[in-house]
């Protein structure tokens, strides 16, 4: 420890002696690593996998079931009431839950001001397949239509002032609730449940109806909805029901491969039989979707985060070749003092460790100042791309993948300096 | 001075020189990559719409209960809306509807001519739900037919008879005049100028309007307003109170000019050049200090040869430009092999982003510029290696 605190010292009294190169070493370095990581922050939330131990089994199933006839056309991304009703005629998958999402506006009741709220509209088994943590009450028992919301804590906070308020009743536009749940924090980034159309970057919602109910008082889905024949969209509780409309997202949870396989056969014989009744004239496409490349298949992925982590990478790169450059000519200023060290009797390995000193305290340096700037960077990326808000964060992982970074930058970027430093020809370096 | 010395100066620092080239290459694809993107974006902002973008503005609310969003008391609302704002001064006119111009997407559907519907078929046209105005309101010059005066229901016996822009019209009736024609939905009124409807539309150019009633309101809808010069923000600034007066169970979700829509609509393509155009600039920076460092670190190495040179006759001048000749072959090394960067850099993106082909003139236009950062980075070391005593730089020979 002794001997590490004077390497140490002695790099303080190296840097002192020149302070200038040292604070462009690691300006330059510390600007290649915080832009970085701001870019790299947003790239690995936005693709990171909310649910890593069970995304692979959950699949949202796309069939080609439409009344017209389309020969290269994908499979619709939402899917209608009647279809889902078709897709989930079957006890193979262990969960399964459609879905879509609204607007609306709650309140306590009709003399206070109304609070805007999202409203997902889906069925009992959505907690369960997406891990959705309940605080206080229960979920629907069945897929049923009533007039029961689940809230999200917060929103309960906000209306009732408190978190435990299953049995209170709150207006949700006309309609009096009984609020019969409350969810614990909770937060699903990305929100794959919902992919399409980039809407996998908005938060989570607020509220939550049992489709029926939203079905039987005509809420139409806020994110996109299309109508295939002549239902009429207002009579979402009669033609909504039989109509090509499609507006609903679908996700059933197939644990096993036999399920998947099981699911598959089921999809294709439904098809088969839809043709064979004349419904459904296009070919057969059926897709299953996993959970963990729901985004990929959307074709979603941020073109422009991707193209912004390319440049951000050479810019790291540039910024090592920089500091590479910097450090060496301040490496090769202090060659006599090395060879001197040497010439004394300092092995190669002390020398090493010297200059290992050197490498720690530069980590140190960097990371605060690259994580100072990443946040900055962060902060304008926000401003500039304000859709991916809510991907500006950074937990442990992050951090520490910051520091193994800069550690590997630093070491770098001192690699061949101090080679050439502790392995030169010694006579020649002392005679210079 | 000799372009040999020269090459032999280099390579005598061979690393130092490498590291300086590979960052001045990088730096130059960055640069005119950079400047490609940026000039792309303005290019999209400075695009021709067909409408008078700064003095038009949109409002997009919503009412706050249900009876409000539905009809009969939708169209009251509507009705005691527009009242209100036209009496406000600087309003030239003002109209709903279901959806406003310059939209990444919204409202679609498709049309087509019945005679030949394989042929003619458009999908994915903007369908605007409007009031009379609507055309007043945007400054849509009329150009053939007549524009329906009274509002019609969409999904009535009688269908509102439809406008249509007239690149659509030329689309689906070619070399013949589209008023009075049938299509899928509705018979041609009237044909007006292009305005920009859906970025995400077949086509920008393409748009088709009712004069309708509003069926429902559930996605919110919006007024447009076309002021007069100068009145523009006043407007701006009093129309939410203004609203609410009419009725204050509504939820404004914003006052754009059509202006700010446009620029919004760009958001991500000028959020990319931006970021380009910073960090283009810490390029050149951290270039700058590399050129610099390199000047500083050899004018100190070569002091002794500088002074025997000074010492054999070599003016300042001379000692001066070789010094930024060293410099300047460097950087002319370093923007050969930054060129071939540079369109490795425009194929990588191109296949993620939409980004046109790089254009020869753009990297040699960059080539200046970094040149001229390198000189600036040199000219101070370099001066300062001129003046050097030879007395001094010799003493220790």
């Amino acid at each position: 420890m002794e001997q590490f605190l004077y390497y140490l010292k002695v790099s303080f009294t190296s840097i002192k002696r020149a302070p200038l190169p040292y604070a462009l070493t690691i300006l330059i370095l510390s600007l290649g690593i915080g832009v970085f990581f701001a870019n790299a922050t947003l790239y690995y939330q936005l693709n990171s996998d909310p649910l890593p131990h069970k995304s692979d089994k959950l699949f949202f199933p796309m069939t080609r079931m439409m009344p017209h006839q389309c020969h290269d056309c994908p499979p619709p991304r939402i899917l209608s009431y009647v279809n889902v009703q078709k897709l989930s005629a079957t006890e193979i998958p262990t969960a399964k839950a459609a879905m879509y999402s609204t607007d609306g506006y709650l309140r306590l009741d009709s003399t206070k001001a109304p609070t805007p709220v999202s409203v997902r509209l889906t069925q009992p088994d959505f907690f369960r397949m997406f891990d959705v943590p309940m605080l206080h009450g229960s979920v629907w028992q069945d897929a049923k239509a009533r007039q029961e919301l689940i809230l999200a804590k917060q929103m309960a906070e906000k209306i009732f002032g408190r978190s435990n308020v299953v049995g209170e009743k709150v207006l949700l536009d006309d309609r009096y609730y009984t609020v019969i749940g409350v969810l614990d924090d909770w937060r699903m980034l990305p929100r794959l449940y919902d992919a399409n159309n980039h809407n996998y970057v908005e938060d989570t919602e607020q509220v939550f109806m049992p489709l029926e109910t939203g079905y039987d008082y005509n809420y139409l889905s806020n994110t996109q909805s299309h109508t295939m024949d002549d239902t009429d969209f207002r009579q979402l509780a009669t033609q909504g029901r039989t109509g090509a409309l499609h507006q609903l997202q679908f996700w059933v949870q197939l644990d096993s491969p036999q399920q998947q396989q099981s699911y598959r056969q089921f999809m294709a014989n439904l098809v088969a039989a839809e043709q064979k009744a004349g419904r459904h004239p296009s070919m057969p496409n059926n897709q299953l979707i996993p959970m963990r490349d729901i985004i990929q298949y959307f074709g979603g992925g941020s073109a422009d985060i991707k193209a912004f982590a390319l440049v951000t990478l050479l810019f790291l790169g540039v910024c090592l070749l920089n500091a590479s450059h910097l450090s060496l000519n301040r490496y090769l200023s202090n060659q006599y003092e090395f060879s001197l060290r040497r010439a004394l009797g300092a092995s190669r390995l002390q020398l090493q460790q010297q200059i290992l000193a050197d490498v720690l305290l530069m980590t140190l340096c960097c990371a605060l100042c690259g994580m100072g700037i990443a946040w900055g960077g962060i902060e304008l990326l926000n401003y500039l791309w304000p859709a991916n808000r809510l991907f500006g964060r950074w937990d442990p992982t992050l951090v520490a993948a910051l520091f193994v970074l800069t550690l590997s930058a630093s070491y770098l970027v001192t690699l061949y300096p101090s080679l050439r430093a502790s392995f030169g020809g010694l006579n020649q370096q002392l005679k210079e | 001075m000799s372009l040999q010395l020269l090459f032999k100066a280099l390579l005598r620092r061979k690393v130092v020189t490498l590291l300086l080239l590979l960052q001045l290459a990088l730096t130059l694809a960055l640069l005119a990559n950079s400047l490609l993107l940026a000039s792309q974006t303005r290019a999209k902002l400075n695009e021709p719409t067909g409408l008078d973008l700064p003095h038009i503005l949109q409002v997009q609310l919503k009412p706050t209960t249900n009876d409000l969003r539905a009809q009969p008391l939708l169209t009251d609302l509507l009705e005691r809306q527009l009242a209100a704002v036209r009496t406000l001064t600087g309003v030239k006119a003002v109209a709903y509807a279901n959806q406003g111009p310059i939209l990444q997407g919204g409202n679609q559907g498709n049309l087509f001519d019945p005679n030949d519907p394989d042929r003619t078929n458009v999908p994915a046209i903007p369908a605007y739900h409007v009031s009379p105005d609507f055309f007043a309101a945007l400054g849509l010059k009329l150009l053939e037919g007549q524009l329906p005066q009274t509002p019609v229901a969409v999904d009535g016996r009688v269908r509102s008879p439809l406008v249509l822009t007239r690149s659509l019209a030329e689309k689906l009736f070619p070399n013949r005049s589209a008023v009075g024609l049938m299509t899928n939905h509705a018979s041609v009124a009237a044909v007006v100028e292009d305005f920009f409807g859906h970025k995400m539309a077949t086509d920008q150019w393409y748009n088709r309007i009712q004069v309708a009633p509003l069926l429902g309101v559930d996605w919110g809808y919006a007024l447009l307003i076309n002021t007069d010069t100068g009145a523009t923000e006043r407007i701006r600034q009093q129309l939410p109170d203004v609203l609410r007066e009419v009725d204050a169970n509504i939820e404004i979700f914003y006052v754009r000019s059509l202006q700010e829509q446009h620029q919004r609509l760009y958001r991500d393509e000028f959020g990319l050049a931006t970021l380009l155009a910073i960090l283009t600039g810490l390029m050149l920076l951290v270039a700058m200090v590399s050129s610099y460092s390199n000047a500083h670190f050899n004018a100190l190495q070569q002091q002794q040869d500088i002074g025997i040179k000074r010492a054999l006759g070599a003016s300042k001048n001379l000692i001066f430009i070789e010094l930024l000749c060293e410099n300047w072959l460097t950087t002319a090394l370093g923007v050969l092999l930054g060129l071939l960067c540079a369109f490795a850099l425009n194929q990588q993106l191109a296949t993620v982003i939409s980004m046109p082909p790089l254009q020869l003139w753009l990297p040699l236009c960059t080539t200046i510029v970094l040149i001229c950062c390198v000189t600036l980075a040199t000219w101070y070391p370099a001066r300062i290696a001129t003046q050097v005593a030879p007395a001094t730089a010799t003493k220790t020979m």
